[in-house]
């Protein structure tokens, strides 16, 4: 119903636009977090499976302003937060766009739940601030990513099953969508073939069950992700099998991803090189390793770091799900 | 191609037929692979069909040619249409051109798709614009609440507009998805 309620007005935008922006802005300078801006023309990214880059040469648009915010933490900043422009190629759809807007924030300390707290008080504050016709969500629960899978599809995981232990465990139909994952790989390390098995299984489940189960509940922090989806977060030193990673949701809508941020220089590079491994497979080209991110990496306090899609957000304010809806372009690209 | 270039009204070589894509849908699981869902249309038989690629994977783009024609009229064989640089006429049945009747402006210029030399198909510019014939009165100086009404078009098509859009209005719509863009100033 509520894509149906369709475009908003150039003037209703703007003032939206204004008011989330001086929301976030307020909630951040109350928490006493400080605004950083860095650059949108990088020499590498984070290297991820399905995260594309836009060439500016001589270097890429910033998929996410990730590791410029943890150099800055590297030289003393303090915990800190931006309104960052990113850019993913070819992700276009009612819910994405190739350009759009991401909240991402740092706190030290090397714990989620301040981070969890602050996305509840964010979406409060916005929803308040835009005079949100959306539906604000009253309760917000933790939700184990294991144990969710086991509730929608029966599978029983630990979270660090490799590409065959995990295709066995998954009922039929996502044991052919990881089959469908692996088919083009051949020859491939084990580290980036149980990746590739955990990121088909993921995609298909989330498009399967995942969706579904999340449409019955308002606010969801997915949080203790299975370790080969950990991405640029560390893993449970008492459970090495899950990440400390979380994704947050509202109303069936993905808003915000965020780590214990991995501070392990040589796991990282294995993690990027996994990554690249797995992206030829694919046909995708391999990305630059940030070699000055990584050597500056282990001088990285204990932190924890989050990024809030912003334009979701607003969107879900006032009841709209299409990004188009709410959206300051103008069109064109 | 890539699947990266599928979106609502691509054309699609499938198991040997051509097919158009209905319904598109690109949805993307946090850093998972991105899922391109598709309603596809075979556009000779009219069957209708579900395929979601994933990112990452190709497919064969349909052997259909596009000519640059002009709508012209209706009559009991169909919609005519005539080609801009031959003047050779075609008309196409009402099932082929189907829902973008709705948006068939008099003298508008579309891209009509052949396959074999069979007319099977019209691709409609993404926006086009068109008059408001019919609407409730509308709301002085209410252009910021989320509020619409229905209004006509002057092909007869309904859709939903904001309260301050009146009679008489040019309003940009898109094709693709049949709904209000904005209005022109004119």
């Amino acid at each position: 119903m509520a894509a149906e309620l369709g475009a908003l007005p150039w003037s209703t935008r703007v003032h939206i636009w204004d008011a989330a922006m001086a929301a976030v802005r307020g909630y951040f300078r109350d928490q006493g977090l400080r605004e950083v801006s860095t650059p949108v023309r990088v020499r590498a990214v984070a290297v991820e499976p399905f995260i594309e880059p836009i060439a500016a040469p001589p270097g890429l648009l910033a998929t996410s302003p990730e590791l410029a915010m943890k150099r800055l933490l590297v030289r003393g900043s303090g915990p800190i937060f931006q309104i960052a422009h990113v850019f993913r190629r070819a992700e276009i759809g009612e819910r994405h766009s190739e350009e759009f807007h991401l909240v991402e924030w740092y706190r030290l300390g090397a714990d989620l739940e301040p981070l969890l707290a602050d996305v509840e008080a964010l979406v409060a504050r916005v929803f308040a601030a835009t005079g949100s016709n959306g539906h604000v969500p009253k309760t917000w629960q933790r939700a184990r990513f294991l144990e969710v899978v086991t509730a929608t599809c029966g599978a029983l995981l630990r979270g660090d099953e490799d590409a065959g232990s995990l295709a066995a465990a998954l009922p039929p139909a996502l044991a052919a969508e990881v089959a469908r994952t692996l088919a083009p790989a051949g020859e491939l390390e084990p580290w980036a073939r149980t990746l590739l098995a955990w990121t088909g299984f993921f995609t298909a489940w989330s498009d399967m069950f995942f969706e579904t189960w999340l449409k019955e509940h308002e606010g969801t922090h997915l949080v203790d992700f299975p370790a080969p989806l950990a991405a640029l977060a560390v893993t449970d030193p008492a459970q090495p099998w899950l990440a400390r990673r979380a994704e947050c949701h509202v109303g069936g809508l993905e808003i915000a991803n965020g780590y214990v941020e991995l501070r392990d220089a040589d796991e990282q590079r294995r993690r990027f090189a996994a990554v690249n491994e797995l992206r030829r497979v694919y046909g995708a080209p391999a990305l630059p390793i940030d070699d000055d991110f990584l050597a500056e990496l282990p001088g990285l306090p204990p932190c924890a770091g989050i990024a809030l899609g912003l334009d979701r957000l607003i969107a879900l304010a006032v009841g709209r799900t299409r990004l188009a809806d709410v959206s300051l372009s103008l069109g064109g690209a | 191609m890539d699947v990266s270039e599928l979106r609502k009204n691509a054309k699609v070589q499938l198991d040997g037929h051509p097919y158009v894509v209905v319904e598109f849908l690109f949805v993307k699981p946090g850093k998972g692979q991105g899922l391109y869902k598709c309603k596809l249309k075979n556009m000779i038989t009219g069957a209708v069909l579900d395929r979601t690629w994933r990112s990452g994977e190709k497919f064969d783009p349909a052997n259909v040619e596009s000519r640059k024609m002009q709508y012209l009229f209706k009559d009991q064989n169909g919609y005519t249409f005539m080609d801009n640089e031959s003047y050779e006429q075609v008309a196409l049945a009402e099932e082929i051109v189907s829902d973008d009747s709705a948006f068939l402006l008099d003298q508008i210029s579309v891209d009509v798709l052949f396959y074999n030399d069979r007319p099977v198909g019209v691709t409609l510019p993404s926006h086009i614009v068109m008059t408001i014939t019919e609407c409730e009165p509308g709301v002085k100086g209410d252009t910021a609440t989320n509020a619409t009404k229905n209004a006509t078009v002057e092909t007869g098509h309904k859709i939903q507009v904001p309260l301050f859009i009146r009679e008489g209005d040019k309003v940009k719509i898109d094709t693709r998805t049949g709904a209000y863009v904005e209005r022109i100033n004119t």
